[in-house]
């Protein structure tokens, strides 16, 4: 997925901030996809990872003249939504907690297709697990580079990357056990 | 699994998704982007809270800020000209009137304009008749018409019911959290409702009751204290079945309201407190106590369904505190009742918006003005001035405004008045 940054993203933005239309709905046809998948993995909630991801848009858009072309206009975006999908999964746990409640959105029913259950397994982590693991295998960013977008220091990076990833695995291992049982 | 393996399921993996959820961001995208050029910028989203609104809340049409400091001094000027000694106040009160505004009449003899009114008061929803009699429908906590005028949606605490005007019983539904905010679609054939921040539906037999959107509250912090999910939904005036709510976490949206599916969403106005969908279909109106937004809808895609265009700012005076506003249900007008707090004491005006213009005043009087309604012809207003114990009906062209007198004791169904009556809705058009 990094491929799609790259010249013609610069010269997107540049055109975009010289105020091109044309420029602007090419970042948006080639974000928007990547920055959907990645808040819906965080949040698992149709509704949500829509809002997000179109809000991290508006933001882009209202920030748009103060940004630096020099720098790479994706990571700029990916930051805006992992960290608005993670305040979004935050406020929810929280909301549950003190409602009491299951789940207050009626979720899509998550596909039935090879790949559910990794979905349902990613859905198990922490949020903050969440995002780490969307972000350096979605989105394919380094553990550096993660630890500056989420604000963190690497080794926590690397810390809940390694646990994320452990408990994914874990629950692979045991998917694949019942699967053989069978 | 291993990283590449990982690396594959996470981007290949098909994930749930709203139908024309890219569409819908795109076209969201390009009004902000083509706003920008404009520098009007349009609110983002902003999280407030989930705490349940109070039976006032819920009972104000609109909770604005300042408006409980405008009741108690509302309340205050009530008293004083409900009681003799008030009379003095009240001479004070009709100076204040322009020279073009008539004395007030002393009792509400027939509705101006024609129709009916369905007027909260504390004893319950009255309604209105033309000819100025009044019934009571019941120990009701509030209520909303019918598209015809044929019934009326009420509520109290968590149940739901159909009446006639005449306040006969039709059906009752009760749900599971308190209900609120009832609105029947122009079609007749639903109800929209809130169970406590729940967005539900129910045919307008009282049958098929479905939840239509979970927690209209959802992403809000759990400890504020006001929620955009407040906002009463509003359905599209030309009869389809899309229905505008706004969620808690600041989001305009329109559902089709049979399958629950998105059809459109934009950020909603910071600090919302007031929605309209009118101009026949092509407006919707936000409104929060310092600013007013006009949000074009059109039609696009094959069927068409609606789509949320560039919202634009109605320039409101200097110092200009929005009470209520009202967008014209077939026209693109837009009437608001403002309040200045100005050192030297408060005024208020109503000022009406046409298309492309700045504001134009329509009344200017002491003290506080509160709701204003449309006739349904969409010919006169109706404006509550609850300081002067007046309802002022005002024409928007040629002909003379009418200033009905003592408007709490004339509603109040025992002639005991508590408080100035709530307007919930005039009905219907001929």
């Amino acid at each position: 997925m990094r491929a799609e940054s790259g010249v013609d993203e610069r010269r997107a933005v540049r055109e975009a901030q010289d105020g091109s239309a044309a420029a602007m709905a090419q970042l948006y046809s080639l974000h928007w996809r990547g920055a959907y998948r990645a808040a819906y993995l965080v949040v698992h909630d149709a509704a949500a990872a829509e809002d997000i991801a179109q809000d991290a848009f508006l933001a882009a858009v209202e920030a748009l003249d103060r940004f630096d072309r020099r720098r790479p206009f994706r990571p700029w975006l990916h930051r805006i939504v992992v960290n608005r999908a993670l305040d979004w999964a935050r406020r929810e746990a929280l909301r549950r907690r003190v409602d009491g409640a299951e789940s207050v959105f009626e979720p899509l029913p998550p596909p039935a297709e090879i790949g559910g259950e990794m979905i349902a397994a990613l859905k198990e982590l922490p949020a903050e697990q969440r995002a780490v693991v969307v972000l350096r295998h979605l989105l394919e960013y380094t553990p550096g580079e993660i630890a500056r977008m989420l604000d963190l220091p690497r080794g926590t990076v690397n810390s809940r990357l390694r646990r994320g990833l452990d408990r994914l695995r874990e629950t692979a291992e045991a998917d694949t056990a019942m699967e053989s049982r069978r | 699994m291993s990283g590449d393996g990982l690396n594959r399921a996470l981007r290949d993996v098909p994930i749930p998704e709203q139908p024309g959820a890219e569409e819908r961001g795109q076209r969201i995208v390009e009004a902000a982007y083509a706003e920008r050029a404009s520098g009007d910028r349009g609110g983002h989203s902003e999280l407030r809270g989930a705490m349940p609104p109070t039976t006032s809340e819920r009972r104000s049409r609109r909770p604005l800020p300042r408006l409980a400091l405008g009741f108690s001094l509302a309340a205050l000027l009530a008293v004083l000209l409900l009681s003799p000694a008030g009379a003095a106040v009240r001479d004070w009160v009709d100076d204040t009137f322009t020279a073009s505004t008539p004395r007030p009449e002393p009792t509400l003899a027939r509705v101006p304009g024609g129709g009916r009114l369905l007027v909260q008061t504390g004893e319950g929803p009255v309604v209105v008749q033309p000819d100025g009699s009044r019934r009571l429908l019941g120990d009701y906590e509030g209520a909303t018409w019918s598209p015809r005028g044929l019934f009326v949606a009420a509520v109290k605490k968590r149940t739901l019911s159909a009446l006639e005007p005449d306040g006969t019983l039709r059906w009752s539904i009760t749900a599971a959290e308190r209900v609120a905010v009832p609105r029947w679609s122009p079609s007749g054939e639903r109800i929209a409702y809130r169970s406590g921040f729940d967005l539900r539906v129910i045919a307008g037999d009282g049958t098929e009751d479905r939840l239509l959107a979970g927690s209209t509250a959802a992403g809000t912090p759990p400890d504020a204290r006001i929620s955009p999910a407040y906002v009463p939904p509003a359905w599209s005036p030309t009869g389809e079945d899309a229905l505008a709510y706004v969620t808690g976490a600041g989001r305009l949206r329109i559902l089709d309201s049979e399958t629950g599916a998105v059809l459109a969403a934009a950020p909603s106005l910071r600090r919302i407190t007031w929605m309209d969908w009118g101009d026949g279909g092509r407006k919707i109106l936000e409104a929060s106590p310092g600013t007013l937004r006009l949000r074009p809808v059109w039609r696009a895609g094959h069927p068409s369904r609606p789509a949320l265009g560039v919202a634009h700012r109605l320039p409101l005076p200097p110092g200009a505190s929005v009470n209520d506003a009202a967008l014209a249900p077939r026209s693109p007008l837009v009437a608001v009742s403002v309040t200045y707090w100005k050192r030297h004491g408060t005024y208020s005006e109503v000022l009406i918006f046409r298309p492309g213009k700045g504001p134009q005043t329509l009344l200017s009087v002491p003290g506080s003005l509160w709701q204003v309604e449309w006739s349904p012809d969409g010919k006169r207003l109706l404006v509550a001035w609850p300081g002067a114990n007046q309802w002022l009906f005002l024409p928007l062209g040629r002909g003379k405004g009418r200033a009905i007198a003592n408007i709490s004791r004339a509603i109040a169904p025992s002639g005991r008045p508590t408080s100035f009556p709530q307007l919930e809705g005039w009905c219907c058009r001929r």
